[in-house]
């Protein structure tokens, strides 16, 4: 009991060690970042290359780019009232991959295997195809995925911190995207993370 | 070589223009389908005109998509029953419902509300001779549902329910008079995390304000978790020689509160 308050005080500790910094201030940590997804990530991800928006832009135009997109999705609130719309809407980069809930670093394994197994599909078994990852800004499932890739062997991982947000801040053109069918059939029920 | 070259390249910056303008279109297209499909959920059958009686003023981009300020203005007022105002891309799109009474002057009113990605706002008023009118602005911001409440839910929730009301003009009978209302209130829209728990701090919002002057409506607010934090309100009111404005709230965790204000008139 005691060792588990310990450990939850030095976690707490941990995490606002990271979120003092700023923006792109955290250490890249060895493997997987597994605390809370929304905070201060690194600026740098060891064997990916680091892109903004217009570098992104030209990925998209040159063709082959898979464009991975692993913002949450909103999570419904229990309490509001039955009678209240509900319509989430996810913006993201067109022709982007909408893969919520792939971000932890501690997806069970069942889904890390089908997550992976998606994406080299996506790819068409190619592992020198360029991948960009992305959600929104100070988000480390983006980071998380591109880590994952490379650990699968892929050779050309562009991680993109700006997210959304720098994507839509530099007035790119953007479009309300579904969640990736077979990734909802790996993760039901839905993952509102 | 190079000519062809040149000639490629040129096609293909051609070809992405193409793609470019083409994804605007559709872009355009789709919002034009969401808020039909909107429309149509918040007000039926119902025919909503396009015609210059409300006029919707928000910030082309937001600095803070929390705390997105929304001026709502009519030149004319007496023709206004109540205003709804909707941002289309909002999870939970119906912001506010404004009814306005015999106290109240619908000609300007100002709140600050969540947007949650690039979006339309639209204000429909409903005339007392039941017609429905539409305006609308284009936004941009994103992430305002989800962005925490200050430091931690119980320092957001420091406070709740106190009321402030100050009258911005000099108040003379029979003429509009200007007020803001600030109510504190965390607002919580179900959809903020704790950053050290990693869980979502339950919805809490304010759910009806009501002010009236005099015992008369000046307007009530049917509230939901798209109205920012600590919400202001300004809004207009027709004072009497000698007055009292009353505001009181109730949330979606059966929380109320009232205080009444006095409204000192000016005497010349």
């Amino acid at each position: 009991m005691r060792g588990v308050v310990i450990a939850a005080v030095v976690a707490a500790a941990f995490a606002f060690a990271a979120q003092a910094g700023g923006p792109g201030s955290a250490p890249e940590p060895d493997g997987l970042w597994r605390g809370a997804l929304a905070g201060y990530t690194p600026s740098t991800l060891k064997g990916a290359t680091v892109v903004d928006a217009a570098a992104v832009a030209r990925l998209v135009d040159k063709g082959d780019a898979l464009l991975l997109d692993v913002g949450p999705a909103d999570r419904k609130p229990e309490t509001l009232p039955e009678t209240a719309l509900w319509r989430p809407q996810h913006r993201s980069i067109p022709g982007a991959v909408w893969l919520p809930g792939a971000g932890p670093g501690d997806l069970p394994p069942e889904q890390e295997a089908a997550l992976k197994a998606r994406i080299v599909t996506l790819a068409d078994g190619d592992l020198r195809r360029p991948v960009v990852t992305f959600c929104k800004p100070d988000c480390w499932g983006s980071w998380n995925l591109g880590k994952r890739l490379l650990g699968w062997g892929f050779t050309s991982v562009h991680w993109f911190p700006g997210g959304i947000n720098g994507w839509l801040e530099a007035d790119r053109p953007s479009t309300v995207v579904r969640t990736d069918p077979d990734w909802e059939a790996a993760t039901k029920p839905p993952a509102d993370r | 070589m190079i000519k062809l070259t040149i000639r490629a390249a040129a096609l293909a910056t051609a070809a992405a223009l193409t793609i470019g303008a083409a994804s605007a279109a559709d872009d355009a297209a789709e919002r034009e389908a969401r808020w039909s499909d909107l429309r149509q959920s918040v007000f039926g059958d119902r025919k909503v005109e396009q015609a210059d009686l409300l006029s919707l003023d928000t910030p082309v981009r937001a600095e803070d998509a929390a705390l997105v300020p929304v001026t709502i203005q009519t030149a004319d007022p007496s023709a206004i029953k109540s205003t709804t105002l909707i941002i289309d891309d909002n999870p939970s799109p119906v912001a506010a419902k404004v009814t306005f009474g015999p106290a109240g002057d619908p000609s300007v009113m100002k709140l600050r509300v969540r947007v949650n990605t690039y979006t339309n706002i639209h204000a429909v008023a409903e005339t007392n001779d039941g017609r429905l009118v539409e305006t609308t602005k284009f936004v941009k911001a994103s992430g305002g549902c989800s962005a925490p409440v200050g430091a931690s839910d119980e320092e957001a929730m420091k406070g709740m329910g106190e009321i402030r009301l100050r009258v911005r003009d000099d108040v003379t009978p029979g003429k509009t008079a200007t007020a803001t209302l600030m109510i504190r209130h965390p607002n919580f829209s179900g959809m903020q995390m704790d950053q050290l728990t990693r869980a979502y701090t339950p919805a809490r919002y304010l759910k009806t304000i009501k002010v009236t002057y005099n015992d008369k409506d000046v307007f009530t607010l049917d509230g939901d978790i798209s109205i920012s934090s600590n919400p202001v309100i300004e809004f207009g009111f027709r004072p009497d020689a000698k007055g009292q404005i009353k505001v009181a709230a109730t949330d979606t965790d059966d929380g109320r509160w009232e205080k009444t204000f006095d409204v000192p008139t000016q005497s010349n």
